[in-house]
């Protein structure tokens, strides 16, 4: 496979191109579904391809094929759509400098997932739902499911790298499905959206426990029918992390994002309200808001070894005590507004380009112990467990729903719940109200393996740390108007 | 991609490999080549070509799922080896619904080769070239226009096979100027006739241009003018939520225990019809079942829904046609929609609206809760105020949150003219609608410190 590669990438050199990359990939899936005590999903799947990019006289083309007998044709198609792209052209496209680079990564495991038996992780499913079951007998639905993952990646370029990556992902949860007339409630372990992942082994299934959690879940769901509808109005909240994951996601991850500040785009996924003119002295937040991307985190499902420009993973500050420091780029994106590229480029498998992804985009902990900041709190409420989210194309006007609100009176939690609540805010106006972050103890990472962008579409495995954090003053509901 | 011969014989690999187990099988081959452009110029240009094969195997009671796209005939063995093996790990679950058996042979081509032809990568350049041109600074172009050729073969050991071929192109241009005033205009077509790319553009130029200053209104309680585009964003997630037997029987849907009964205006008729002029698609669905036609919302009263065999057995009937695969999106989702019209067109009911808002599209929509469809997101790309029958200027995006069940409800008018929507199955015809007391929760400004 090396021979026919380097061949493949002389041949784009000595057709013009200034710049060419070729990049294999074999994925292997496993997917695990259980509904209501009976497995409803049992499967596997194999994708095994390539992609060639190329750059010429600065304009680009890709082209991706699974047929390996084909791949200087595919070359030469690469290099067509470059020429049809010239045609079009008035900027030259650039990239920007990267070392050449020789290595094999491999995600730190413990436990081959591919090598525990179906069945045990068929038991482990049903277990856990028996234990919804059990702690709920009017439980509607219970859900349980497993997916794992392995990518075999090899990048090569016309400068000289030669990089393999062995990346595995591991994770799963469960659901319980409560419903009444006219009305549906759930709760989930670890997180909503089929669980919790991570790049990692079998092992991080085994420390997920989701047999220990099930009968919460279950009684929960069950509770949330006969609770109260959330007040609306102006609340102090405290985040979960289970929640705060995706208000990181939507309202920080994706404005940094250099390909959407320059606009490439636009036309689908939407802009940024950050420019790189506010790199070092916007207040992003608070004084307790700092951020980082991680892509060398352990677990975290961003992590990685080399992007697919090449570049090296990377720890980089995004925003420290509230200011904006760094966006995420690529080599062409960073190469276009005057950055180095900070390894962050990804592609969804061989069929598509790489462009610039979250890797672990987390909030850094704080010193507050959770108790100190409930303490703080003489009207509010805990929420838990993200259940819908929605923001605009400039990533300006973000709303959220979650599972379950549980209500602070005085600085202590009642033990009253709330169903169906909802917050929503300004992006740079929410992050300016956190007045507190829990410490390190209760940091948690999450991983969010459905992030959307591109066009063709493209799927990007993220992961978000936090501690509970504590915002003032966010507006709750929309029953006011 | 794949000849059909060459894409059936495939299916005969797996059955064979299969030994005598009941085994379904679908090859899908798809080319896709994509010219994305942003600031006025191509910066992503990309061209896929993917076969990938799915097998499911059944048992008396189990069934295992395989994908690959290794699709020579040792790959294909090794993929039915594997769901083989998987079934030994399985409990007994639920008998799966007996595999489809009649008709034997269903095929179409809808292929045109004169689309191929008029957007290989380099027309596809060239036409933009021509349009990117009449952009002038400081307003710049972004968007994309792709051309997709798609076939794919469904077989079963009972012997049946169907064949579906076909090629589209899709358009959708953003014009936006240095100071955020932006609009959105999208085609597509399968005959090359049928884009007007010129237009197209025009119309996403027009907009941007009537979208300068815009006016920070209030949250609260508006007459809207949707656009057939913002009408799609709200029709396709009430279908995803409401329309599928599955969410009924799993109490998800607001149809849930209201079949029969008047849930929208009764100016909204809604059919799923694949062969609707308006909204072509294919003959059969993903489990082989011929599709049939079905009237969802008639004079706003709840019909019909979509059933896959699994849904369908579960409540003694048979398969509407309807199945996107075992599994996906509730396992049956209707994606030839068709709306009855109004009187009036998109004009003259601007022309008639006193006060109210006209919205172009929606951004990012999620359902907020399924059972009450429950619908938030956000106007992009072409938000205008309309007075005394006229576009005034221009309105800053704002959130919309509201319930379906009420906002089809307080129809007032449907449009007479529809624009034809590129949707995630299929392609459909949608009018514009115009609608009252539509809620508005909130506006996307970053105001400064101490500003309300």
């Amino acid at each position: 496979m090396k021979a026919q590669i380097q061949q493949v990438l002389k041949y784009l050199q000595d057709k013009g191109a200034s710049y060419g990359d070729i990049r294999v990939n074999e994925i292997l899936q496993e997917n695990i579904a259980t509904e209501n005590l009976k497995v409803q999903t049992l499967g596997t799947s194999t994708s095994y391809g390539y992609g060639v990019r190329v750059f010429l006289d600065g304009s680009m083309g890709f082209a991706a094929s699974q047929d390996f007998d084909q791949m200087q044709a595919t070359a030469d198609r690469a290099l067509a759509i470059a020429r049809a792209s010239r045609l079009v052209q008035k900027q030259p496209l650039v990239l920007a400098e990267k070392p050449v680079i020789n290595d094999h990564y491999k995600t730190p495991i413990e436990e081959d997932p591919f090598k525990i038996s179906k069945k045990e992780k068929i038991d482990l499913l049903l277990a856990a739902e028996e234990a919804m079951r059990q702690a709920a007998p009017a439980i509607f639905r219970t859900k349980a499911n497993l997916g794992f993952r392995k990518e075999e990646k090899t990048f090569a370029d016309t400068e000289g790298s030669y990089i393999r990556q062995t990346l595995y992902e591991a994770g799963g949860g469960i659901e319980a499905v409560a419903v009444t007339k006219g009305e549906m409630q759930l709760r989930s372990y670890p997180n909503s959206a089929r669980g919790n992942y991570a790049t990692a082994g079998y092992e991080y299934i085994r420390s997920l426990d989701f047999v220990k959690h099930a009968p919460r879940v279950a009684e929960e769901a069950m509770a949330l029918i006969e609770a109260e509808e959330c007040p609306s109005g102006y609340f102090d909240l405290i985040l979960d992390p289970t929640q705060l994951t995706l208000q990181i996601h939507e309202s920080i991850g994706h404005p940094i994002e250099l390909d959407r500040i320059l606009g490439y785009e636009a036309g689908y996924a939407g802009t940024s309200f950050v420019n790189t003119e506010m790199l070092g002295n916007y207040a992003y937040g608070s004084e307790h808001v700092t951020v980082v991307a991680d892509a060398t985190c352990p677990l975290g499902l961003g992590t990685y070894g080399y992007d697919d420009d090449g570049v090296p993973a990377e720890r980089i500050p995004i925003i420290t005590k509230g200011i904006i420091e760094n966006v995420l780029t690529s080599r062409d994106t960073a190469a276009a507004a005057g950055l180095l590229p900070n390894g962050t480029a990804r592609a969804d498998g061989w069929g598509r380009i790489p462009i610039v992804r979250m890797t672990n985009i987390s909030l850094m902990p704080g010193d507050y112990e959770l108790d100190d900041l409930i303490a703080g709190v003489e009207d509010g409420l805990y929420l838990d467990v993200n259940r819908s989210w929605s923001i605009d194309d400039k990533r300006v006007n973000f709303q959220f729903a979650t599972e379950i609100a549980y209500e602070i009176k005085n600085g202590k939690r009642t033990g009253k719940i709330y169903k169906n609540p909802i917050y929503t805010g300004i992006t740079p106006e929410f992050w300016n109200s956190c007045d507190g972050v829990a410490n390190e103890k209760y940091w948690k990472l999450y991983g969010t393996p459905n992030c959307g962008k591109g066009e063709p579409g493209q799927v990007a495995h993220v992961g978000h740390g936090s501690s509970p954090a504590r915002f003032r003053k966010v507006k709750v509901g929309v029953a006011d108007v | 991609m794949f000849k059909k011969e060459t894409l059936y014989e495939m299916i005969d690999w797996a059955i064979q490999a299969a030994d005598n187990r009941p085994i379904h099988v679908i090859v899908r081959s798809q080319a896709e080549g994509l010219t994305r452009f942003a600031n006025s110029e191509i910066h992503q240009n990309v061209f896929e070509d993917r076969t990938d094969v799915q097998i499911v195997l059944l048992d008396e009671k189990k069934r295992s799922t395989v994908s690959t796209n290794k699709i020579t005939q040792e790959g294909i063995e090794q993929a039915v080896k594997e769901a083989i093996e998987n079934l030994s790990f399985l409990p007994e679950g639920d008998a799966p619904p007996a595999l489809v058996d009649s008709p034997d042979l269903m095929e179409m081509d809808r292929f045109e080769p004169t689309l191929e032809e008029a957007f290989d990568e380099e027309k596809r350049a060239v036409l933009l070239g021509q349009e990117l041109d009449k952009i002038i600074l400081p307003y710049k172009a972004f968007g994309q226009i792709s051309y997709k050729e798609n076939s794919m073969v469904i077989g079963n050991s009972t012997g049946i096979r169907r064949f579906f071929r076909g090629n589209s192109v899709n358009l959708s241009v953003l014009i936006s100027h240095d100071d955020g005033a932006s609009g959105f205009a999208s085609g597509v077509a399968n005959a090359p006739a049928e884009l007007d790319i010129a237009q197209v553009f025009t119309k996403a130029y027009d907009k941007a241009k009537m979208n300068h200053n815009p006016e920070t209104i209030h949250i609260g309680a508006y007459t809207v003018v949707l656009e057939p585009q913002a009408v799609f964003n709200l029709m396709m997630y009430t279908t995803l939520l409401g329309f599928s037997a599955k969410n009924l029987q799993q109490k998800m849907s607001f149809l849930t225990d209201r079949l029969g009964e008047k849930v929208f205006d009764e100016k909204i008729t809604i059919k799923d019809d694949w062969q609707s002029e308006a909204a072509p698609g294919m003959p059969f669905d993903m489990e082989g079942t011929p599709r049939t036609q079905l009237t969802l919302i008639e004079n706003g009263v709840a019909k019909e829904v979509a059933y896959d065999s699994e849904s369908a057995a579960k409540e003694g009937k048979k398969s509407t046609g309807h199945s996107a695969g075992m599994g996906f999106f509730g396992g049956a989702i209707p994606t030839n929609l068709v709306m009855k019209t109004g009187e009036k067109t998109l004009e003259q009911i601007i022309a008639e609206t006193e006060n109210g808002l006209l919205v172009t599209r929606f951004h990012y929509m999620n359902p907020v809760n399924p059972r009450q469809v429950l619908l938030t997101g956000l106007t992009r790309d072409g938000f205008y105020k309309i007075e005394n029958g006229k576009i005034t200027g221009a309105v800053a995006n704002m959130r919309m949150t509201e319930s379906m069940l009420k906002a089809f409800n307080q129809v007032a008018e449907i449009s007479s003219d529809t624009e034809r929507i590129s949707a995630f199955f299929a392609n459909v015809q949608i009018p514009a609608m115009k609608i009252e007391n539509f809620h508005f929760t909130g506006q996307t400004s970053i105001r400064e410190p101490g500003q309300t």
